[in-house]
């Protein structure tokens, strides 16, 4: 097995302009095969769709016709946008493969079975070209079987790609190479893997279910046992296996409906089949066996079938989460408060949840120091570097952290004699990392890891792959630092402001930090200023609590200044001699959009859901985002010409706090700019920012003055009619009314006339006006108080 | 002098944003009608006076005074003219009023007279709507949304649901069994020949129209079902002085025996029929029991049923090849599209005395009285 290094700056520079992916072929039209399709059309590839053809058919490619109709339907979204579907071709495997003589890729995601896949490899060999990549999506069958038979030339271009479902979401990419790959096919994939469809590729040795799987569903099965062992139910099983120890809040048996519980037992079948015979999977693999067979056999197959280990009742109109019954299979209003209390001790750290004298605490113990045990085992088999078991874990499976990074935060010591005490024969690989006293370290500012041999090595990182923590780790002291946010040096005269209020919500710190920056870059030369953090979510909004706490005081000065100052703090962003560019993804909402709406530039990863949202909370956009949103449609030529047209189309967008679901759709509704820039990969939109920054630094002079033609009362008349219609129709609520008709002042220029002219200063003003107003109803302070308690909005 | 009816032309009737007429400029469909209507009705174009074209919302791809615009595109020769009149839904009904008074004066002999809509591509209230702030203040039912004045309506008379979904399922049926193919003019798209009308379901019934939720009223009875669809298409007749075509040797339809307009309260122009019926009718010198054949114009189930309730009539005559429910109400195109079907049908059953009619939004109503000429 070669060793080849996956970073970035690695790959030779001539491989990163040769050897590019765009025609790719995928063969395989089920909820896989068209998921990746899906992705490679988002990623901007011309992709070919096959399928078998049906017996007696008219449309011979009519399975992968309709796998693409159903993606403009799926939920959640295949295609970013729905006019990606354009980019994929249906064809069929009888008619088409001269087809494939030009596609870059190749990639088989059929069923997992090997004469099916023998028969397909040696079908398309002749018509693919002489340098495209052919790869296989499975997940069970060895690379070694798979090349069985293989002329030499196809075999050194053959890999194993094995996505996670739904692969636009889940950011897992496995890779198998084998000893005669040549390293320009392996650069060539990684490269369009990480770039272009913006995975995480992690490269795993040919070992069954590679990293993801091999360790995940041990975890799963491990769960399972315990929980027939303890006799819990499964929302006492989820309730600890979720959150509490850091992982998604589907827990084990969530999870499985999610997947799919019909595919469990191939699943399981496959790696004992291929496991070998000493592995602690074989204890476990037969526990739930006859609940799981019980419930595929009665169509319980999870999310797509009947329901599962959960279902929504709907009967009599509710909808009911019911859980069933491990034991008679019966289904009963699911228990919303099934955790133990040591799930709440959890929150100070893993090893308090561990040590809580409830069983709770036992059952999760039990499963983790044999999961820990499992995963120490696994190296260097699966792979020798803990780093990309951990990321594998954190990115294919949602884990907050990787096994090893739970051990370091444990403690290996205790650990270690936990195990011991339980009869665990510790792996010698935990033992090595006891000697060391831990799994990762610092030297230097650069995280090490320990390898196989017991040496403390530095992971290698692209500068691409650069993150704000990096950034800090390296400098160690913040320029300039309060509550909220700070102001980073990030190199190359760009100073960096990152957000770290809880949920990154915008207060008056905030404000005073993004002041601080334009002022230290005007005054001491910096070249721009980059706004950007490592959270899931660039900034979610205002921080609501804090508005709710001054307008139940009646503090209404202070609260009318906090308004001001963002508005302030937003237009010195605009109209800073420097440059500003945010890098967006996660939740960019509310005032965090309206950040992105005062930025020069914006580099937003793909996945950005971007929108201005006040009016569930009772409000409009106060800090710009009106003037910005009515001068930015115009500007971008998303409306055409006449008084009402940039009125309407903005009217629309935050009167029905219109929500782009990815970067692609927010350049529909005006959100990004035509020019702002889209990332594909989470980890590489800080660099991209940052070069984006720098190539808009050169030469910069802040932009002119919107001037606006509103269309007045005559408009305002005509959003009012709309609005009552809606009311009518029972689509808005009474609040909805008041809040929408002082968004509708706001838009058309309050009382102007649309001959005259009106100024950027003039639209702040109408917005401040009417959210001050709005700020004194009761009736949106109960919203505020709803989405504060409840996370979401009230409908008063 | 009487002005007959020489030749009925339309477009399919597709619907809005998702029919196949959807990426076709309003202007384009109609002037294929229009180019079909003269080469089947054999008229020599340098005899004709005027187009007068009706178009509700006569702005963007329909602006520009379409009815000029058009006599172009249909490579008339430049001495005809072109006009383009708009009241609202009855625009094109107003259309052939306009061309059957200019005879009556004297002031030509022959008209095309019709009217088109995209409702895919020019918005209902158009794309700048600016009412008057004071108006919409005082009296905001100058500007009520359509629907709801079929929702009035619906109260007014207490007219069911069932009864309008009832009504709605005949009007597709009718459709669905009438034959259109002699007056259709295929239009040429981008994507290819569209010949056939796209907004009949023959398989509505009760219990798909019963799972539609009312569209503008939360408590109200008019569904999506029981009204008519946005929908986009062209309709065109020629209208001639009677000596001109006997002269020409045009094949004649009917003659147009009355016009009427007639204004009621805003908030219920759905009734707006009935006073213009009335009016047209007396001018005719005939009453209800002479007519054979209605062409009520069905832009909500509530509206038409609370016409026939008021006027009393015979829904065996009204509507016989379907309605605007099934067919499609292309705003601009409907006047036409009734004028010349009741043409036809008192052609094709030799029957003797049709009236059509509608009601338009802001309350009004339109209606023409025609004869078949033997």
């Amino acid at each position: 097995m070669m060793v080849i290094e996956l970073q970035s700056p690695m790959i030779p520079s001539e491989l990163r302009n040769h050897g590019h992916i765009n025609k790719v072929a995928v063969i395989g039209s089920g909820v896989m095969g068209a998921g990746i399709a899906a992705h490679c059309a988002n990623a901007g590839c011309d992709v070919l769709l096959y399928d078998i053809v049906p017996k007696d058919a008219t449309d011979r490619s009519i399975i992968a016709r309709e796998a693409i109709a159903r993606m403009s339907k799926s939920n959640p979204e295949t295609l970013m946008h729905p006019s990606n579907s354009q980019r994929i071709r249906p064809v069929n495997l009888e008619d088409d493969l001269h087809l494939l003589k030009d596609r870059d890729w190749v990639l088989e995601v059929v069923v997992e079975r090997l004469d099916i896949k023998h028969s397909i490899y040696s079908n398309i060999e002749q018509h693919i070209s002489k340098n495209a990549i052919l790869s296989s999506n499975t997940s069970t069958i060895p690379r070694s079987s798979l090349v069985k038979g293989m002329s030499p030339s196809l075999a050194s271009r053959f890999l194993i790609t094995h996505f996670f479902n739904p692969p636009r979401y889940l950011p897992l990419l496995e890779l198998i190479v084998g000893e005669e790959i040549e390293e320009d096919i392996f650069h060539r994939m990684s490269i369009f893997a990480s770039e272009r469809l913006g995975k995480k590729v992690i490269l795993c040795n040919d070992t069954p279910g590679f990293i993801g799987n091999r360790l995940g569903i041990y975890f799963v099965q491990r769960s399972i046992a315990a929980t027939l062992d303890y006799g819990f139910t499964v929302e006492q099983a989820d309730a600890m296996l979720g959150r509490p120890i850091g992982l998604p809040k589907t827990g084990v048996f969530a999870l499985m409906d999610l997947v799919g519980i019909d595919i469990i037992p191939a699943v399981i079948q496959s790696m004992v089949e291929n496991l070998p015979a000493d592995d602690p999977l074989h204890i476990i693999a037969g526990k739930g066996e006859e609940i799981i067979s019980d419930m595929i056999a009665k169509g319980y197959t999870g999310r797509k079938g009947k329901g599962g280990f959960f279902r929504l009742n709907t009967e009599d109109g509710k909808r009911t989460k019911e859980a069933r019954s491990l034991i008679d299979g019966s289904y009963q209003t699911a228990t919303r408060n099934a955790a133990f209390t040591s799930a709440k001790v959890g929150r100070q750290g893993l090893k308090r949840l561990m040590t809580h004298p409830d069983k709770g605490a036992a059952f999760v113990k039990e499963i983790l120091l044999d999961t820990f045990a499992y995963a120490a085992s696994l190296v260097p088999t699966v792979s020798e570097d803990i780093h990309a078991i951990d990321s594998a874990m954190k990115v294919g499976y949602n884990w907050k952290k990787g096994p090893f990074e739970m051990m370091d935060s444990i403690g290996i010591d205790w650990l270690v004699g936990e195990m011991k005490s339980a009869n665990i024969a510790v792996p010698e690989f935990l033992s090595l990392a006891a000697e060391h006293g831990s799994f990762y370290g610092i030297e230097e500012a650069e995280i090490t890891r320990l390898n196989s041999t017991g040496d403390h090595i530095q992971i290698l990182k692209g500068a691409q792959e650069t993150t704000v923590a990096d950034i800090k780790r390296r400098r160690g002291k913040a320029i300039r630092r309060n509550a909220s946010a700070s102001i980073w040096d990030a190199n190359d005269g760009i100073l960096l402001v990152e957000f770290h209020s809880k949920m990154n919500a915008l207060d008056p710190f905030i404000m005073e930090i993004l002041l601080a920056a334009v002022d230290i870059a005007e005054s001491d030369g910096w070249k721009g200023i980059l706004i950007a953090n490592d959270s899931n979510n660039f900034c979610a909004g205002a921080n609501l609590g804090l508005a709710l706490f001054g307008a139940n005081l009646g503090a209404w000065s202070s609260l009318e200044e906090f308004i001001a100052l963002g508005q302030d703090t937003y237009q010195s962003l605009k109209y800073a001699e420097v440059p500003v560019v945010s890098a967006a993804s996660g939740m960019c909402l509310g005032g965090g959009c309206e950040i992105l709406l005062h930025s020069d530039g914006i580099v937003a990863h793909s996945e950005s859901y971007i929108g201005l949202v006040e009016t569930g909370v009772g409000i409009i956009p106060a800090w710009g985002g009106c003037k910005e949103m009515l001068a930015r449609v115009t500007t971008e030529g998303l409306v055409g010409l006449g008084p009402m047209a940039a009125t309407m189309m903005v009217f629309e967008n935050i009167g029905m706090a219109k929500i782009a679901k990815s970067a692609q759709q927010a350049k529909d509704l005006g959100y990004l700019r035509g020019s702002d820039r889209i990332t594909m990969n989470r980890n590489h939109v800080l660099a991209n920012a940052k070069s984006y920054l720098l190539e808009l630094a050169e030469d910069y002079s802040p932009p002119k003055p919107h001037v606006y033609h509103l269309p007045g009362p005559s408009g305002r008349s005509a959003l009012t009619m709309a609005l009552n219609d809606l009311a009518i129709a029972g689509h808005a609520t009474p609040h909805d009314i008041t809040v929408i008709s002082e968004l509708a002042k706001v838009l058309t220029g309050g009382e102007c006339d649309h001959t005259g002219e009106l100024s950027e200063d003039d639209i702040l003003a109408l917005e401040r006006k009417a959210i001050s107003k709005l700020a004194r109803n009761e009736l949106t302070l109960d919203r505020m108080e709803h989405m504060l308690s409840k996370g979401k909005p009230l409908r008063n | 002098m009487p002005a007959v009816i020489c030749g009925y032309f339309r477009s399919p009737f597709t619907p809005a944003k998702k029919g196949d007429l959807a990426n076709s400029r309003p202007d384009d469909i109609a002037a294929e009608v229009v180019k079909g209507l003269i080469e089947k009705t054999g008229i020599d174009p340098n005899l004709i006076e005027d187009l007068i074209l009706g178009c509700a919302f006569p702005e963007a791809e329909q602006g520009f005074n379409l009815g000029r615009m058009l006599s172009f595109l249909t490579e008339l020769p430049h001495t005809v003219a072109g006009v383009t009149v708009n009241r609202f839904c009855g625009s094109s009904m107003q259309a052939i009023h306009d061309a059957a008074g200019r005879i009556a004066m004297g002031s030509g002999d022959a008209f095309i007279a019709g009217g088109v809509e995209s409702m895919t591509r020019i918005p209902m209230s158009g794309f700048n709507p600016m009412p008057n702030p004071k108006l919409a203040a005082e009296m905001p039912e100058a500007y009520t949304n359509m629907g709801l004045t079929a929702e009035n309506l619906a109260t007014i008379y207490e007219i069911k649901r069932e009864s309008q979904e009832k009504f709605a399922i005949e009007s597709h049926l009718r459709a669905a069994n009438a034959d259109f193919t002699d007056v259709i003019i295929p239009i040429t798209t981008a994507d290819g020949i569209v010949s056939t009308d796209g907004c009949i379901r023959p398989t509505s019934n009760a219990s798909s129209l019963a799972r539609l939720g009312p569209v503008f009223k939360a408590d109200g009875s008019v569904t999506a079902g029981t009204s008519s669809p946005l929908t986009d298409g062209a309709a065109f007749v020629l209208i001639c002085s009677e000596k001109f075509a006997i002269a020409q040797g045009l094949k004649i339809l009917a003659s147009i025996e009355s016009t009427a307009v007639s204004g009621c309260s805003p908030e219920i122009m759905g009734i707006g029929p009935v006073a213009a019926s009335q009016k047209a009718l007396a001018r005719a010198g005939v009453s209800l029991k002479d007519i054979d054949v209605i062409e009520l114009n069905e832009a909500f189930s509530a509206q038409s049923l609370a016409v026939i309730e008021e006027l009393g009539l015979d829904t065996s005559k009204v509507n016989i090849d379907g309605g605007a429910l099934a067919l499609g109400h292309p705003l601009g195109a409907s006047g036409a599209r009734i004028v010349g079907r009741a043409a036809t049908i008192l052609t094709r059953n030799k029957a003797d005395i049709a009236l059509a009619t509608m009601c338009i939004g802001g309350g009004q109503g339109i209606a023409t009285v025609l004869r078949r000429v033997e």
